[in-house]
């Protein structure tokens, strides 16, 4: 049995229109997506703006209405939040992706990462001070920063100040929105490598959001690929680096930069090749209406959206 | 190296002292200010003589009415002479600026309470909790305020502060209510409300710990005005004869002797004392409301 497993989830949210308001048409955020997470890995999902990986993470924890489909964690139907006891909410906490709205700028650090710690233990002022400045000390920032103001932090240790308060409660699953798209990129390898140091200390589980790709190759154990709501390809990090199979994968593996400006004519041109191949095998991979196939193994790790027929 | 160190160090001080939207910010554009600045210092004057002073003073004496002594002009016993009751018309000045102030900052806080909560439960939820309650609030736009406080004056036999509030809070906790609704509309998407809700914290904890402290700014600057317009509100009722009888004096009700037309033309202390201080009262709280309103909003700061 899977940590926390994800069966055809569904996330639509409906167009209203005409005089009355009425449901028009639904967008279909999310559009039957399935996987597993294992115990202590690390499970990418990526895709590009709009493909539905946002609304995936926050339909697992709860933020979003789901319109069909089911989330098992631990073995427990969590997929309406309204049935779902509270002990789910403290095993399972989020990272936003914007360090700057995502904290209250009108409360101190010591209220804004003793907020769960207020909400689900029953702990003395002093013992509540205490384990903040653990956790503050767990995230690198000093101890006395409990008096600050948010404003008062960069991006980066904003960001750590987030994480902090997502690790408060000691959960099982950190699902990570984009935890560094809003940083700029020597911050970003800090808070990385920061997460996975956790991760090993503290035996985490992430579902991690982002459209970068060497970000996704550095973390993630697993990797599930979005487009339009659909999954396309779904596989571990060599399956989907190495040895991609669907055009859209190939597609994206082929637009990371390369830095070495010896390679650049060799890489523009393999760059304009998969192009190519992309325009005209097009209809192969996608159908009428632009959307991705279900899902076929191609390996016992790797699946790949193909028609019926191969 | 060291410079720079000790640069850094300073300006991490600094930084520490100020809080982003704190009450520096009103007080340096109040300062920036000095109309505003002018304006302040004469309401505290002004409210601090005034509650002051009618402590000293028996209600039940300056309202009694004295024959002997009826239409008096200022003299050394009655500073600001006597109305057609004989009654001293300083005395009744002060009682009544500071019921009229009493009434203001009464209603100001009731309807402020109400529409408060009322915007931020509408607010927060949104779709169909606040489809209703704001079809609700359409509902009391539409009544006739000055008609049923009418009714309510006829109905109701002996008034004091405390009832003419209600009745006016009734009637005016609107403005505020739709204000703090399209804010608290706007604050629900922000992340940190989505993550306080992931933390497992109530509605309600949200709405009042997480929330309401990001509002408090516009809340103070909206309260402040509508403490103006509610003294003007309260004058206006008095002077029409809606607001407080005779026997409670308000600025409104010493106003109302002027529409007898021997004393609009030829006892002037009666009445020009009250309309100087009702325009020079709502103005300076709107002048100090002016100045809040900017220093909410960075682009128009002065300060």
């Amino acid at each position: 049995m899977a940590f926390l497993e994800v069966k055809d989830l569904k996330v639509h949210f409906p167009i209203k229109g005409g005089i009355f308001g009425r449901t028009v048409d639904y967008v279909k955020a999310v559009d039957g997506v399935s996987f597993e997470i294992e115990k202590g890995k690390t499970y990418g999902l990526v895709g590009e703006s709009g493909s539905g990986k946002t609304t995936t993470g926050r339909a697992i924890i709860g933020l979003n209405h789901i319109t069909a489909g089911k989330i098992v964690f631990e073995g427990k139907d969590i997929t309406d939040p309204r049935k779902t006891k509270q002990d789910f909410r403290k095993n399972v906490q989020m990272i936003f992706q914007d360090p700057y709205s995502s904290l209250n700028a009108k409360k101190r650090v010591l209220d804004i990462v003793a907020e769960p710690l207020r909400n689900f233990e029953k702990m003395s002022k002093a013992e509540e001070r205490k384990r903040v400045q653990e956790l503050l000390e767990l995230v690198g920032l000093s101890p006395e920063s409990i008096v600050k103001y948010p404003h008062q932090f960069s991006g980066g240790q904003r960001q750590r100040i987030g994480i902090a308060r997502a690790i408060a409660l000691k959960p099982q699953l950190i699902i990570a929105d984009e935890p560094v798209s809003a940083l700029d990129v020597s911050v970003q390898a800090q808070v990385l490598n920061f997460m996975r140091e956790i991760q090993k200390e503290l035996g985490l589980t992430y579902l991690f959001i982002s459209h970068d790709l060497g970000v996704i190759r550095h973390m993630c154990d697993q990797i599930g690929i979005m487009y339009r709501g659909r999954f396309v390809e779904e596989g571990t990090t060599e399956d989907i680096f190495q040895s991609p199979q669907h055009i859209y994968t190939k597609r994206l593996v082929a637009a990371i930069p390369d830095i070495d400006p010896t390679k650049r004519e060799v890489h523009m041109q393999f760059r304009q090749k998969v192009k190519e191949e992309y325009e005209q095998s097009y209809h192969d991979y996608f159908d009428n209406q632009g959307l991705a196939y279900s899902l076929q193994p191609v390996s016992s790790t790797h699946y790949v959206a193909l028609p019926e027929k191969g | 190296m060291e410079k720079n160190v000790a640069v850094l160090e300073e300006t991490e001080q600094t930084e520490e002292s100020k809080s982003p939207t704190g009450f520096s910010i009103f007080w340096r554009e109040i300062v920036r200010d000095k109309l505003a600045l002018i304006s302040l210092i004469f309401l505290v004057l002004i409210s601090a003589f005034v509650y002051g002073i009618s402590l000293f003073m028996n209600q039940e004496d300056i309202v009694t009415v004295d024959l002997f002594s009826i239409h008096q002009p200022p003299s050394s016993d009655f500073w600001l002479g006597t109305d057609y009751g004989g009654r001293d018309v300083f005395g009744q000045l002060i009682i009544g600026t500071r019921n009229s102030l009493s009434i203001g900052i009464l209603v100001t806080l009731m309807s402020g309470a109400i529409g408060i909560l009322f915007g931020l439960i509408a607010g927060y939820f949104g779709g169909t909790v606040d489809n209703i309650m704001m079809r609700i609030l359409d509902f009391f736009m539409v009544l006739p305020f000055l008609m049923i406080v009418i009714v309510f004056v006829a109905i109701v036999p002996k008034y004091s502060i405390i009832s003419f509030s209600l009745i006016m809070t009734l009637f005016l906790w609107m403005g505020i209510a739709r204000l703090i609704r399209s804010k608290a509309l706007q604050e629900r998407e922000l992340d940190y409300i989505q993550a306080s809700k992931t933390m497992g914290s109530s509605n309600f904890k949200i709405m009042m710990t997480q929330m309401l402290p990001n509002l408090s700014s516009i809340i103070i600057v909206n309260m402040t005005l509508n403490l103006a317009a509610n003294i003007g509100i309260e004058s206006g009722l008095s002077f029409l004869g809606f607001g407080f009888p005779e026997d409670t004096p308000s600025l409104g009700t010493l106003l109302s002797y002027a529409t007898n037309p021997q004393t609009l033309e030829f006892r002037w202390w009666i009445w020009v004392p009250p309309a100087i201080l009702i325009l020079v009262l709502m103005l300076a709280v709107r002048n100090v409301g002016e100045a809040l309103k900017r220093a909410t909003d960075a682009r128009q700061r002065r300060g």
